[in-house]
């Protein structure tokens, strides 16, 4: 029994300090100006949506939503579609060169982030793509692939191979057996994908600082930038921006929770 | 419907070849087995047939067409997998009709077709069932009823009963050789049980070490094996090997004896043994008996019978029946 109390305390104390930044955003966002002075943990008296108003029209926070929501959303939807085709070739299909393609998605696994953004950044300017939705997309497409490559080929891999050949016995040609066998019963592997990588994509600042310059591309991670000066920072204006950007991904994971960790536990046990 | 010949034909996985040459001509509307122990190639040599592996060498005819480089479509097979292989997601119903929507006919041919073949097997109440809302026996009924659906040249099942318990199994293959018998056409059958092969098959095919060891009719079989390997896979309970003075002296190496053609009776002549276990079968006797001269024996004895563990019998081998066997596991004609 004390042992279970004491198990109770550590997760109390652990969920008050997760939850802490977020409520503490929470509070300065619904505060009038004029409660700042009052200590952060002071929830609101008079509750306002002013900031809200405030960032969302004069920030251009409805541009910034709208541009962040294209991408992610595009960004989510194409990454399904390649990370499943080519994870589909690697598990139920032969051809010369498998071995090194799949070492090639492995070797992606492995460079950091960081390492690529630059000559990443390079080929997006070559190409004409900067300033351009499309720009974003295929960058955060190709530093994101191996992962989910790697994640739909372990799902596909614990597929039973005689669903394969049975669809092929039926005369179901690859492409055929990939929608209307393999992807229905990926939805776990689809909806992780879905999710993570559009809260990569919508949480994502160093490529969208380095590719949308321009002030109507921003995206919201980026616009956040606006309200923090080298001198000044707009402390209500960063918190209601900051909740606006959160909500969506909260919204998100809420309604999805039970297939994402299908998803993410996906071949963790037999 | 359609015959299959099998020229020659063999399969090598890099430098290891696991079938080799084999010739096999199966008629229209057979019902052929291959049988084998575990490793023997069975299954590789249906799944060849079926275009699920590659054929290294020689050749495949299906209804007189060279079928090596064609696809299991193009084929126009049917096939029942070990695992039923039922998919998931779609009822029933769909399941059937699958490969009907993908030939692209009408929604009403493919119902039509789908509660034709689910009235042959009782599947009617469960048409709008997802498999695993199913039992083990239903879905094995399932799997049969996508493959019988298309109505193909050829149907293959890859121990289609080796999922099901006892009971469900001998149902299922009285099922499947009436279905056999309904459809008249050609089924390839794979299975490791001889029982099986016994009672379904028109032409049994046992596989030994990626080769044919003989082909033909189950009593053909069951009488005149064509080597030890043979005469110990099929039967059971299995024939009795006897080396030695006894084998030697009717000049061969190995005597075979099937369980059923002993006699137990006086000590004049015969091998004495100690019973050391009985199964009482009701309508059978198994005695495992432990002989002074011919080492361990299995006999089955008709009908009911009284010997109890450590009872000494005297086993006398129907001569009519013994089958004689050379060094290299032939037999030895008369």
């Amino acid at each position: 029994m004390a042992r279970k109390w004491i198990l109770l305390f550590i997760l109390g104390v652990i969920a008050v300090l997760m939850a802490a930044p977020l409520v503490l955003t929470v509070f300065t966002s619904l505060k009038p100006t004029t409660e700042l002075v009052n200590p952060a943990w002071y929830p609101p008296r008079d509750m306002t949506f002013e900031h809200y108003l405030r960032v969302w029209t004069e920030g251009g926070f409805s541009r910034y939503f709208a541009n962040t929501l294209i991408i992610s959303a595009v960004d989510a939807v194409v990454m399904i579609a390649i990370a499943s085709l080519a994870a589909y070739a690697m598990v139920f299909m032969e051809f010369r060169g498998k071995m090194l393609l799949q070492l090639l998605f492995v070797l992606g696994l492995m460079i950091p982030v960081t390492a690529v953004v630059l000559p990443l950044f390079q080929i997006v300017r070559s190409m004409g793509l900067l300033n351009t939705h499309l720009g974003v997309i295929l960058a955060d497409l190709a530093l994101a692939v191996s992962v989910f490559v790697f994640m739909f080929t372990s799902y596909f891999a614990g597929v039973p191979k005689a669903l394969h050949e049975a669809a092929r016995i039926d005369g179901a040609t690859e492409f055929q057996i990939y929608r209307r066998v393999v992807m229905p019963i990926a939805t776990p592997a689809v909806v992780t994908t879905a999710l993570l990588e559009f809260l990569w994509s919508w949480n994502d600042l160093l490529l969208r600082l380095l590719i949308m310059t321009r002030e109507e591309m921003r995206t919201l991670s980026v616009g956040l930038l606006n309200f923090q000066g080298t001198m000044t920072r707009d402390v209500t204006g960063l918190s209601s921006g900051t909740v606006i950007m959160a909500i969506p991904v909260v919204l998100l994971f809420l309604v999805f929770q039970r297939s994402f960790v299908r998803g993410m536990t996906a071949g963790a046990v037999k | 419907m359609a015959g299959v010949e099998l020229k020659n034909l063999s399969k090598a996985y890099g430098q290891t070849e696991v079938l080799h040459d084999i010739n096999l001509s199966i008629a229209d509307g057979e019902f052929i087995v291959f049988v084998g122990p575990s490793g023997c190639g069975k299954s590789t040599l249906l799944r060849m047939i079926a275009g699920l592996e590659e054929i290294t060498g020689g050749e495949l005819l299906i209804g007189d067409a060279r079928a090596n480089e064609l696809s299991p479509k193009q084929r126009d097979i049917a096939m029942v997998f070990q695992s039923y292989a039922l998919y998931p997601q779609m009822t029933v119903a769909e399941n059937m009709g699958f490969s009907l929507s993908l030939e692209g006919k009408s929604k009403a041919e493919i119902a039509e077709k789908v509660q034709e073949a689910a009235d042959a097997l009782q599947l009617g109440p469960y048409l709008d069932r997802k498999p695993g809302q199913l039992s083990g026996g239903q879905r094995q009924r399932v799997a049969i009823g996508r493959a019988i659906v298309r109505k193909p040249k050829v149907f293959l099942l890859d121990e289609p009963l080796s999922n099901l318990d006892a009971a469900l199994r001998s149902e299922t293959r009285v099922e499947i050789s009436e279905l056999h018998q309904r459809m008249e056409t050609t089924m390839i059958y794979v299975t490791h049980d001889q029982v099986e092969a016994m009672t379904m098959a028109d032409r049994i095919v046992v596989l030994n070490g990626g080769c044919i060891e003989q082909v033909g009719s189950p009593m053909d079989l069951y009488n005149n094996p064509a080597s030890e390997f043979v005469a110990g896979f099929i039967g059971s309970p299995k024939m009795n090997f006897i080396k030695g003075p006894q084998a030697t002296a009717v000049g061969a190496t190995t005597l075979g004896v099937r369980p059923e053609h002993f006699e137990v009776g006086p000590s004049d002549g015969a091998w004495a043994g100690k019973v050391a276990l009985v199964e009482r079968l009701g309508h059978d006797t198994v005695l495992y008996v432990h002989a002074e001269d011919a080492g361990a024996l299995t006999v089955s004895l008709s009908g009911q019978h009284q010997q109890q563990v450590g009872d000494t019998v005297y086993l006398k081998p129907r001569p009519e029946f013994i089958h004689k066997f050379d060094q290299n596991g032939r037999p030895i004609t008369m």
